[in-house]
C-alpha cells in the first residue's frame, strides 16, 4: 500500500513536470552516440574487468523502446560528457500500473519485490537480477517476440546465466529437450514450474516447487488432456498418486512423503526408458532406497506399476480384488437393505393391524 | 411356613401366662403397694387407730387380689398380641423381598457371559477408531474427513492412533481364539454359529413372513441366521484386515519377500473391505440392535449380557425351550437325589 501511495504521488509530481523537464533538457540520442557509437568504447574497471560500454544504435532500435531516447531511461546523466557513472536504470519509472507513458500496465514489480530475487536485492546483493537481467536492457523485446529473452524458449538460457548447473541439468531432460530441441511449446521452461516474477525458495510453503505445492504444479500440466493428452503421456498419473498413500499423506498435510520430484527428479527428470532416469526400473531400488524413505529397497519395488489405477485392468490382480470387493460389497448391501426394507414394511403392516383392532 | 411360626409363638405365649408367672408378678406388685401404703399411714400427722389401719390394709389387698391377676394377663396379652404382628408384618416383608429376587433371576437370562461381552467392547472400540483414522485415507477428497484427520492430530498421529486400534483388534481375535477353544461356552457357542440347513430355510421362511405367506416369524435357536451372518462376517472381515494390514504395517520388511503388486493388491483389499465392513455395521448391524423400532435406540445388552425372559421367547423360543427342558430335567434330577437320600 504505502508502494502505492508513493507511486500516486510520483504520478501527480510526473504529469505536472515531465521527465525531461526535470532532466534539464532532452539530450539527443546523437550526442551519446559521440561516444557510445563507437565499436570498442570500454572501459577497464579497477579489478581488471573490461566493460563493454559500445552501445549498437540498431539493437535499440529493434527493441520496443525504440522510440526512447537514451535519457528517458538513463535519467542520471543530465549533462555531456556525464560526469559520473550513470546508476542502473530504474524500469519502475515507467512501467507501473495507471503510468501516463504508454508503457504496459502492470504491477507485476510488485510480485518481484516479494520474490527471492527482488529481497536480494533490496537486502544490498548487487549480483541480484533487477529486471533488465532478465527483459534485456537495449534489446529488450515483447515477451511474444522469439528474440526476446523472456520468450518461452529463451527463459531457460536467461536464467542459465546464473544458475549454469541447473540449466546443464535442464537441457538435458525431458522438458528441456522437448521445448528446446523439439520446439514443443507446451513444454515447461523454468518459469512454468517456479513462477515468474514471484519466483519464492523451495522451502517456503507458498512455492510453487514446495512440497506442499509441487503436484499441483506438475498436475496443472500432467493432469489435462488439452496439454500432454496430445502427446501421448498417460494424464491418469495425477490422480493414481492422489489415491497412493504418498498422496493422501501429501493431502493430509506431510511434508516428508514422497511427491513427484522425490522419485522423478527436479530439473533432469527423464522418462522411465531412459536409463538415467531414477524411476528407470534398474534405478527404482536406489531411488525408493533413499535414506529418509525406504532404506534397503531391492528390486520387489519395482515388481509391479507405480501408479496403480485399480480401475483399469492392466493393473493386474489389483484390477480384479478391486472387481471381486465391488461387486461384492454391491450384492451384499443390496441384500441386507432389502431385508431391512421388507421386516419394516412387515412390522408397520402389523402396527397398523393392531391398531385397527384397538 | 409363616402360619406355623405364628401359632407356636401363640402357644408359647399361653404357655406363659399359664404358668403362673402372672401371680408371681401380682405377689410383688401387691408387696410394693402394701409397703408403700404403710408407709404413707406411718407418715400421717393425724393419729390413726391401728384398727383402722388394719382394716384399710385388708381392704386394699382384698381390692388387689381381685383385679391385679386379670389386669397383669390382659396386658400381657396385649404385649404378646403386638409382637405377633410385627413378627407377622416382617416375615411377609422377607417374604416379598424373596419374591421379588426369584422373579427378576426368572425374568432374565444370561445371553453373553462376562468374556464374551469383552470381547465385543475390544472389537467395537478397535473398529471405530479403525474407521475414522481409516476412512479419510480411502476418500482422501471428501473434504469433512481433513477434520477428521486434524482431530487426531494430523496424519502421522492419525496413523499411530490406526495402529493402535489394530493392535487391540489383533489382541481381540487371540483372546476370541483361546476362549473358542479353551472356553466351555465358547465351544458351544462356535458349533451353534455353525451355518447349517435350518439357517436356510429361516431365511425363506422369513422371507415368506415378509411377503404375508406366513403368519409367524421363523422360531430361532440361540442364534439366528442374522446373528450368524454378523459373526461369519466378522470373522472375514478380521482375516482380510489384519492379514492385509499387517503387510502393509511392516511393508519394508514384507517387500523383502513380495513384490510391490502384492501389497497394492493388500492395499485395495483393505481399504474395499474397510469400506464393506463399515457399511455392514453402519446398516444392517446398527439396524438390528439400534434403529429396529423394537430395539431402539438399543439395549445394554452388550454390558451386562442379560435378555429379558419375554425378548427371549421372541427371539431365541427354541433356545428358551431347550433351556427350560433342561431346568425341568434338573429338577427332576434333583427330586430323585432327594428321594434317594431320605
Amino acid at each position: 500500500m504505502k508502494n502505492k501511495f508513493h507511486l500516486i504521488i510520483a504520478i501527480s509530481i510526473l504529469s505536472v513536470f515531465p521527465l525531461s523537464s526535470i532532466a534539464g533538457a532532452t539530450i539527443a540520442i546523437q550526442k551519446c552516440m559521440l561516444c557510445h557509437g563507437k565499436p570498442g568504447f570500454k572501459k577497464v574497471e579497477e579489478t581488471g574487468k573490461v566493460k563493454e560500454l559500445y552501445v549498437n544504435l540498431s539493437t535499440i532500435e529493434k527493441s520496443v523502446h525504440k522510440k526512447k531516447t537514451c535519457t528517458d531511461c538513463h535519467a542520471d546523466v543530465v549533462e555531456i560528457p556525464h560526469k559520473q557513472i550513470p546508476q542502473k536504470v530504474k524500469c519502475i519509472r515507467c512501467h507501473f500500473k495507471g503510468n501516463p507513458d504508454g508503457a504496459p500496465q502492470s504491477d507485476k514489480y510488485l510480485e518481484y519485490q516479494e520474490s527471492i530475487h527482488g529481497r536480494a536485492v533490496k537486502s544490498g546483493n548487487r549480483k541480484a537480477p533487477i529486471c533488465q537481467d532478465c527483459h534485456g536492457n537495449h534489446d529488450s523485446k515483447h515477451t511474444k517476440d522469439v528474440l526476446s529473452k523472456v520468450h518461452k524458449s529463451n527463459v531457460a538460457k536467461t536464467c542459465g546465466g546464473c544458475h549454469i548447473d541447473i540449466y546443464a541439468q535442464y537441457i538435458t531432460s525431458i522438458h528441456g529437450k522437448a521445448l528446446l530441441l523439439e520446439h514443443r511449446i507446451e513444454a515447461p521452461n523454468c518459469t512454468d514450474c517456479h513462477g515468474e516474477h514471484k519466483i519464492l525458495e523451495h522451502t517456503d510453503p507458498k512455492s510453487m516447487v514446495n512440497p506442499v505445492n509441487i503436484v499441483k504444479t506438475c498436475s496443472h500440466c500432467h493432469n489435462s488432456v488439452e496439454i500432454v493428452g496430445k502427446y501421448g503421456i498417460e494424464t491418469s498419473q495425477v490422480s493414481t498418486y492422489e489415491h497412493s498413500f504418498h498422496g493422501i499423506a501429501v493431502k493430509f498435510g506431510s511434508k516428508t512423503v514422497a511427491n513427484c520430484a522425490s522419485c522423478h527428479g527436479k530439473h533432469n527428470i527423464a522418462p522411465s526408458e531412459d536409463p538415467s532416469s531414477p524411476v528407470n526400473i534398474k534405478n527404482i531400488p536406489s531411488t525408493c532406497g533413499q535414506p529418509n524413505c525406504h532404506p534397503g529397497a531391492n528390486i520387489n519395488y519395482a515388481k509391479g506399476k507405480m501408479h496403480v489405477n485399480p480401475k483399469s485392468k492392466q493393473s493386474g490382480i489389483i484390477y480384479y480384488v478391486a472387481f471381486f470387493f465391488k461387486y461384492l460389497t454391491l450384492l451384499t448391501i443390496i441384500a441386507l437393505i432389502a431385508h431391512i426394507i421388507l421386516d419394516l414394511n412387515r412390522r408397520s403392516k402389523e402396527w397398523r393391524e393392531q391398531k385397527k383392532k384397538i | 411356613m409363616a402360619g406355623t411360626e405364628e401359632e407356636n409363638i401363640k402357644k408359647e405365649s399361653a404357655l406363659a401366662v399359664e404358668a403362673g408367672r402372672n401371680e408371681l408378678i401380682a405377689e410383688q406388685l401387691k408387696n410394693d403397694v402394701i409397703s408403700e401404703i404403710q408407709a404413707k399411714l406411718k407418715k400421717s400427722k393425724t393419729e390413726i387407730p391401728a384398727e383402722t389401719k388394719e382394716k384399710i390394709l385388708q381392704s386394699t389387698v382384698n381390692r388387689l387380689n381381685q383385679i391385679l391377676p386379670r389386669k397383669i394377663g390382659r396386658l400381657k396379652q396385649e404385649l404378646v398380641d403386638e409382637a405377633i404382628r410385627a413378627a407377622a408384618k416382617s416375615q411377609k416383608e422377607i417374604a416379598e423381598i424373596a419374591k421379588k429376587e426369584e422373579k427378576t433371576a426368572e425374568e432374565t437370562f444370561l445371553r453373553f457371559n462376562i468374556h464374551f461381552r469383552i470381547q465385543h467392547m475390544m472389537l467395537f472400540s478397535s473398529v471405530i477408531l479403525l474407521i475414522l483414522t481409516g476412512l479419510p485415507l480411502k476418500f482422501p477428497a471428501f473434504s469433512p474427513f481433513a477434520f477428521l484427520v486434524d482431530l487426531f492430530g494430523g496424519i502421522e498421529s492419525s496413523r499411530f492412533f490406526h495402529r493402535f486400534a489394530a493392535v487391540i483388534l489383533i489382541l481381540f481375535m487371540v483372546y476370541h481364539t483361546l476362549y473358542t477353544i479353551l472356553h466351555r461356552d465358547g465351544r458351544r457357542d462356535f458349533l451353534l454359529l455353525l451355518p447349517m440347513p435350518k439357517d436356510i430355510k429361516d431365511v425363506i421362511w422369513n422371507l415368506k413372513y415378509f411377503f404375508g405367506l406366513s403368519d409367524d416369524r421363523p422360531k430361532f435357536g440361540r442364534f439366528s441366521y442374522v446373528e450368524k451372518f454378523d459373526y461369519w462376517a466378522v470373522y472375514w472381515g478380521c482375516v482380510i484386515m489384519i492379514g492385509s494390514g499387517a503387510l502393509l504395517w511392516f511393508q519394508d520388511i514384507s517387500l523383502m519377500f513380495l513384490p510391490k503388486f502384492a501389497l497394492d493388491a493388500s492395499k485395495e483389499a483393505h481399504s474395499d473391505e474397510a469400506v464393506l465392513a463399515t457399511l455392514a455395521i453402519v446398516i444392517w448391524h446398527f439396524y438390528n440392535v439400534h434403529f429396529n423400532p423394537d430395539k431402539f435406540p438399543g439395549s445394554l445388552l452388550w454390558l451386562h449380557g442379560r435378555i429379558p425372559k419375554d425378548e427371549m421367547m421372541e427371539e431365541h423360543p427354541l433356545e428358551y425351550a431347550e433351556l427350560m427342558k433342561q431346568k425341568e430335567n434338573q429338577h427332576q434330577v434333583e427330586k430323585s437325589n432327594d428321594t434317594e437320600n431320605t
